[in-house]
């Protein structure tokens, strides 16, 4: 008896060091499995369902889904944020490569100037929005200050001009996200071996050629990483135009995010709303989950 | 007038004084090694005759014009470096012809020169991969390669063969050589091996401390350094430098060394019109690990053999040799006898002493104590 019970002993502290981990996850585990797949599961019934103001379990089939696709303002939804999310992803990329490329011209002041470019994306997008939402307001911000500076004739109304206004949400969406792509880019450059460099210079490649044909081509993986983040930012843009414009004038600068919050919040109807984020949510995953995919097989091999 | 001239060139960073005053002419044809350990500013050296770092003061001079501000790219030259820099998003073709290309030759002709270049280096199956699919020794041509390619006046490798295992290292040095040999080009290279040094060069410049010690032939070099520095740095197992006073006996200089209780006098068979001035004064002998050997295998014919019996402490097989240790002048001293000589440490036995490959140094300013006229051969040497 008494040899047993070491070995007994033994073999229970190893049976909870075995089990401990998953003791210790499992309520997280539950949790995530109820609260984000359970409710992705929850929404797409009700994209199939009958609901209106209140869930409602009537199967309907592709009823909501055909609504949403023949609604007209989900047809403006959509039309934005293509203009909204190339323009966005296009121009950050651009103006963050740039900012990277000047910025490791070994400058003096890099690191405050790194910073100052860093600071709009520890800004939330309410308080971005609302920031620009004054600045370009034709009656408070960039306009009336060049009148009361005696520029009479100028003139900057995209914000309250339907079809320029969702180019002012770009704007804003631009000056947020550059600095963080610009790191990324910096970070990139930094990476690059100096002699190859040099190996260029006695090649005879002017500095252009020796950025387009060696350096550029060699941040490939940024600019995935890059285009990956700014996608999903842009599908989920949300709080930010509801800041600046509210998804006005009209219609104007409703996006796929706007849209499915008004439908569920405001006009009662649950059904084509959640038909709208099931899509934004389909939308995301075919951007998101090839890239993990890539990424987790680089870290592997 | 010399092929490539390095005149009185210094380099400053900011306070800090990099090169002082280098002076090296070689000419055309010559595999000059610029050899010395990190921080002696041989990099900075070969950048500059690269165009890649300004020259603060002084002129370089390459077949007869001053390169000093020209761009890199003009100055016909071509560099290896240590990382390779391969450009990875072209392919090995790419990256050999990139530099015509920048140049505006014409597609076929760049071709035919890529497909010469990399016949002769055996890379031809190699063309179409990306440099991320080679190995270290392939890297490693395609960078010659992509020197080669241009046929410059000029090669520069920087420290070329470091990156490479011990056996590629030697297979490449002797590639290297066979294509110097072939092509007949003129290189200027960089490494702090010492071996490289002595195996590639015609000429070495020996560094240190961003001033130049010692340029001449790499057997020059090796018997005749000009100080301590250069005796100790160039060769394997290092020179030994042994501690010794230099008295008179029979009018004629001899150096005593202490050993277990006795003294060893050697004769002074070089430089001995210069040690005549050195009498009853504490210098540095030098002598070569082959220059102490059993008295069976030492050049008898030419040298001047001197032999002692001393107590042997240490006993290192090579398989090729056989390295002995014993004290001299309170250090420990190597010398190289043949494989199998039956000895033990703790034994006493003969050893043989070359002194006409004696060398004596300045124990202060640790400079090379020598005769007038080997000082002008040497010196003659190096403006040659």
């Amino acid at each position: 008896m008494s040899n047993a019970s070491p070995d007994r002993d033994g073999g229970a502290r190893e049976r909870l060091q075995r089990w401990l981990p998953k003791l210790v996850l499992s309520p997280s585990c539950v949790l995530v499995l109820f609260f984000v797949y359970g409710f992705i599961a929850w929404t797409s019934y009700i994209s199939f369902s009958d609901s209106g103001m209140m869930p409602d379990y009537t199967w309907v089939g592709l009823h909501q889904w055909s609504r949403l696709w023949t609604s007209w303002t989900w047809g403006i939804a959509l039309h934005n944020i293509w203009v909204f999310g190339l323009l966005y992803i296009v121009s950050c990329i651009v103006l963050g490569l740039l900012l990277a490329i000047l910025l490791d011209q070994r400058i003096r002041a890099e690191g405050v100037l790194r910073t100052i470019y860093l600071y709009p994306m520890a800004l939330s997008f309410i308080v971005t929005g609302t920031a620009w939402q004054w600045f370009l307001n034709p009656g408070l911000g960039l306009e009336k200050t060049m009148h009361d500076l005696g520029w009479q004739s100028f003139s900057f109304n995209w914000l309250i001009d339907s079809d320029m206004a969702i180019y002012t949400v770009i704007i804003a969406a631009v000056w947020q996200a550059t600095g963080f792509v610009m790191a990324m880019f910096l970070a990139g450059l930094r990476g690059i071996d100096g002699e190859m460099i040099k190996a260029a210079q006695i090649d005879g490649a002017p500095v252009w050629k020796i950025y387009v044909r060696i350096i550029i081509p060699q941040l490939r993986p940024i600019f995935l990483s890059a285009v990956v983040v700014l996608a999903h930012l842009a599908i989920k843009s949300f709080d930010l135009i509801v800041a600046m414009t509210g998804g006005g004038p009209g219609n104007a600068t409703a996006v796929p995010a706007t849209f499915m919050y008004s439908y569920a919040f405001s006009r009662n109807e649950m059904g084509i709303a959640a038909a709208s984020a099931v899509f934004m949510l389909a939308v995301i995953a075919a951007l998101i989950i090839p890239y993990l995919y890539s990424e987790l097989r680089e870290s592997r091999s | 007038m010399s092929f490539l001239h390095i005149n009185n060139v210094h380099k400053r960073f900011g306070e800090t004084h990099v090169l002082k005053g280098i002076d090296i002419a070689i000419e055309q044809g010559d595999f000059l090694v610029l050899v010395g350990p990190s921080g002696c500013g041989k990099s900075t050296l070969l950048n500059m005759i690269a165009g890649l770092d300004s020259i603060s003061e002084g002129e370089l001079l390459l077949d007869g014009r001053c390169i000093n501000d020209l761009h890199p790219s003009r100055r016909d030259i071509a560099m290896v470096f240590q990382s390779y820099a391969l450009y990875p998003s072209m392919t090995v073709a790419g990256n050999i012809g990139f530099g015509l290309e920048m140049r505006k030759v014409p597609r076929k002709e760049r071709r035919e020169a890529v497909d010469r270049v990399a016949r002769l280096l055996q890379i031809e199956n190699l063309l179409e991969r990306k440099p991320g699919q080679l190995s270290g020794g392939q890297r490693q041509r395609v960078a010659m390669g992509r020197a080669l390619v241009r046929d410059p006046q000029l090669f520069l490798f920087d420290e070329p063969l470091s990156n490479l295992d011990a056996k590629l290292r030697v297979d490449m040095r002797t590639e290297i050589k066979q294509l110097h040999q072939r092509l007949g080009t003129t290189i200027v290279y960089v490494t702090h091996d010492q071996i490289e040094a002595m195996t590639l060069a015609s000429r070495i410049a020996v560094m240190r401390g961003g001033e130049l010690q010692q340029l001449g032939t790499p057997q020059a070099v090796y018997d005749d350094p000009n100080n301590l520095f250069v005796a100790g740095f160039m060769g394997s197992p290092s020179m030994n430098l042994v501690k010794a006073r230099i008295v008179e006996q029979s009018g004629l200089p001899v150096a005593q060394v202490a050993t277990d209780g006795a003294t060893l006098t050697l004769p002074i068979v070089r430089d001995r019109d210069a040690l005549r001035g050195w009498c009853d004064r504490d210098v540095i002998l030098g002598l070569r690990p082959e220059a102490i050997t059993d008295p069976a295998s030492a050049n008898h014919g030419e040298g001047n053999i001197h032999e002692a019996e001393l107590p042997v402490a240490l006993v290192e097989p090579t398989g090729a040799d056989l390295y002995v240790v014993t004290s001299l002048g309170g250090t420990n001293v190597n010398a190289r006898m043949r494989p199998g000589t039956p000895l033990r440490a703790g034994e006493r036995t003969r050893f043989a002493f070359d002194v006409s490959r004696m060398v004596v140094f300045d124990p202060e300013s640790e400079q090379r104590i020598r005769d007038a006229y080997t000082a002008d051969v040497a010196s003659l040497e190096a403006t040659a």
